[in-house]
């Protein structure tokens, strides 16, 4: 799946490339030897001699069955997509965070020295300082069930924050199942090593979660995912709300996680559990208040420490009359 | 949990692994493994959780599979065998698929990824026993069957564990991953002398266990699960944080502690084979895990951990947990070194 992921996003530009051919691309299979040999065939041009768009020009004039290039490039480049090389930098990429990761290991947790991450009270865990950190995001809204809502992601202004916005709308699809809708959501991705092995965040040292935020007084709520390796708990989360104030001044917001609550498939339990932190998947921004219009929560950082003064370690508890499994 | 269910819960355990230990026949034997796995489930769930539940399910996963290839195993000596006594096996197939299946059972490497799973997702005294009388079963069953496993796999599945049991516990910070890596390490220093000396196994296995239920013990007592909380023992009970030190020195296999007797005897037997390099390479790779050991007992007892201002101190509070063999048990993981020539005559 990576690699048809790096396949389709993230092409090797080269001014010279050789004609892919079958031969060339012995990890594709037939499909994408296909896809090689023929859809992308471009006039190879001489890098930066002849004027790549007056050629395009004559090639159009004299020759129509022949492919042109569509994308608009510079007169000076003319790209050329290699998936063979695309593929050897892939794979050289994931070996040299192999590398990496081998030698964080003999350094310390998280590649650095034991005693530093022990002594660790505050940690900043996503900042968006420029459109790699905004890469580490998902947005998604009700859209993917057929809604009306939307949600977009830029970065604020000077590059020191991230701006949520869109437009929320809870009219409900037209599908003939769905009776309510209304959500737009900005999930973190779950963090990769190499080969795209699924990592987490460990965040056993720490009680509370730091937000530096700038809302327009709609109440977001904060959804963490724990990592699993089962099926069945890709919907449990664990959630609290996060209150806006609106206007020019930003607003710093803690939530220990001790008062995150336990929610299955968008459904608050009767049985509540406390959120571990040592495994930590992902953490999420959902607004589904139901009020239609647009919205923005514009985003410094966030980050989680510790708070000497909170001592509480969970604050539901379960009842007897309601989860008689849990006292047995 | 309900006492009584409780009570039953831990009575099936422990028949489970009476039946196994003491059965002649296979069959027999693979039900009271089969009985051993799912005695032990609601015991790791005596606190629902979501975590509890993955752990348990991965548990179960595992060792389902792990007697699913038994019973393969068993299968075939019976078809070549036309028995089912449980005595060497002379199937070479056989052989290697009992010997991998107690591998997975045990958590020998490369079957070793459920070991820290599991144990991280359980309460500690599930992880007590799953650390420590869970590996009674296989082990009983890989002693009877030492003439006839596969010296080449046994060898490399031990060295594995010992590299990848004091590798990959050296960045760790939870105790209870700290403690599955341990037993990984210290099953792969048991199997390595199986096929030579299977009475230093059991050895190796009894002082095993015996630290590693007086290290649970200890943690249980101070309800510490990270690092973090086991280096702001030291206010809270002072003798327990040398204890807890001692237990981690022993562990590491440092003289004049109980943990070098059983390094100490197996060195010396592989030694006695004519083989070199394998325990020179053991010794090296023990050296991973009495790293991390030491600076558990660094941070917890050498030093004074730095903190914040408010934190120095925690109120001691009179003990309220029972640990009734916790002395004996502390007594007999550090003290036994000198009567080793009584316990080597007695194995």
């Amino acid at each position: 799946m990576a690699l048809v992921h790096k396949l389709l996003n993230g092409t090797y530009i080269l001014r010279k490339c050789p004609k892919p051919s079958v031969a060339s691309c012995p990890f594709l299979g037939t499909r994408f030897a296909d896809y090689c040999s023929s859809s992308l065939e471009k006039p190879v041009a001489a890098p930066g001699k002849a004027s790549s768009q007056r050629k395009t020009e004559g090639n159009l004039e004299g020759h129509h069955q022949r492919e042109v290039a569509l994308d608009i490039t510079s007169p000076e480049d003319k790209p050329e997509v290699s998936f063979d090389k695309a593929i050897k930098e892939e794979i050289k990429d994931h070996f040299r965070r192999l590398k990496d990761d081998i030698v964080n290991h003999w350094i310390g947790p998280e590649g650095r020295p034991l005693h530093e991450v022990l002594m660790e009270q505050a940690k900043v865990v996503w900042q968006f300082r420029g459109k790699e950190d905004l890469d580490k995001w998902i947005v998604t809204s009700d859209k993917t069930i057929g809604g009306r809502s939307e949600v977009f992601l830029k970065m604020g202004r000077s590059n020191q924050s991230a701006l949520l916005y869109g437009t929320l709308s809870s009219e409900a699809p037209q599908d003939g199942e769905s009776g309510r809708s209304g959500y737009c959501a900005m999930i973190s991705k779950i963090p990769r090593g190499p080969f795209e092995r699924k990592r987490f965040y460990d965040w056993s040292q720490f009680n509370t979660l730091y937000l530096r935020v700038r809302g327009d007084g709609r109440p977001w709520m904060v959804n963490i995912r724990e990592d699993t390796d089962i099926i069945q708990r890709k919907d449990q989360m664990y959630s609290y709300f996060m209150f806006t104030r609106g206007g020019p001044y930003w607003q710093e917001v803690k939530i220990p996680f001790s008062k995150f609550f336990f929610s299955n498939q968008g459904r608050i339990r009767d049985a509540q559990y406390q959120l571990l932190l040592d495994k930590i998947s992902s953490i999420g921004f959902t607004l589904a208040d139901k009020v239609d219009g647009p919205f923005f929560l514009e985003i410094d950082f966030i980050g989680v420490f510790t708070d000497p003064a909170h001592t509480e370690e969970f604050a539901y508890e379960n009842s007897p009359e309601l989860n008689p499994r849990l006292f047995k | 949990m309900n006492p009584f269910i409780y009570i039953i819960v831990l009575m099936t355990l422990i028949l489970s692994t009476t039946i196994v230990t003491t059965s002649s026949h296979w069959l027999f034997a693979w039900i009271g493994l089969e009985m051993n796995t799912m005695a032990i489930i609601p015991i790791m769930m005596k606190n629902p959780s979501p975590r509890a539940t993955e752990a348990s399910t991965k548990y179960f996963l595992t060792q389902t599979t792990a007697s699913a290839l038994l019973m393969l195993a068993i299968i075939i000596n019976l078809m070549y065998s036309g028995q089912w006594t449980i005595m060497k096996v002379l199937n070479p197939t056989a052989s290697t698929l009992m010997t991998t299946a107690l591998a997975i059972k045990l958590g020998l490497s490369p079957f070793h990824f459920w070991v820290p799973e599991v144990t991280q997702g359980i309460p500690l005294s599930a992880g007590l026993i799953l650390l420590t009388w869970q590996k009674l079963a296989p082990i009983s069953i890989l002693y009877q069957i030492s003439p006839s496993v596969n010296l080449h796999l046994m060898l490399t599945m031990s060295m594995l564990s010992i590299l990848i049991g004091g590798w990959a516990g050296l960045n760790q910070t939870q105790l209870r991953k700290i403690m599955a890596y341990s037993s990984i390490t210290h099953m792969g220093w048991m199997t390595t002398i199986l096929p030579y000396n299977p009475t230093l196994t059991l050895l190796n296995l009894m002082i095993y266990i015996m630290m590693t239920f007086a290290m649970f013990m200890l943690l249980i007592l101070n309800s510490t699960t990270t690092t973090l909380s086991l280096t702001q023992t030291w206010n809270m009970m002072p003798t327990i944080t040398i204890l807890i030190m001692l237990m981690l020195l022993s562990m590491g296999g440092l003289p004049p502690l109980t943990g070098f007797m059983p390094k100490w005897m197996i060195i010396q037997e592989l030694t006695k084979n004519d083989i070199l390099t394998l325990p020179t390479l053991m010794t090296l790779t023990a050296l991973l895990n009495l790293y991390f050991y030491m600076r558990l007992a660094y941070s917890t007892t050498l030093t004074l951990f730095p903190s914040i201002n408010n934190m120095k101190m925690k109120w001691q509070f009179y003990p309220t947990k029972r640990m009734t063999l916790l002395p004996t048990a502390i007594v007999l993981s550090t003290m036994l070194l000198p009567i080793t020539p009584m316990l080597s005559i007695l194995m």
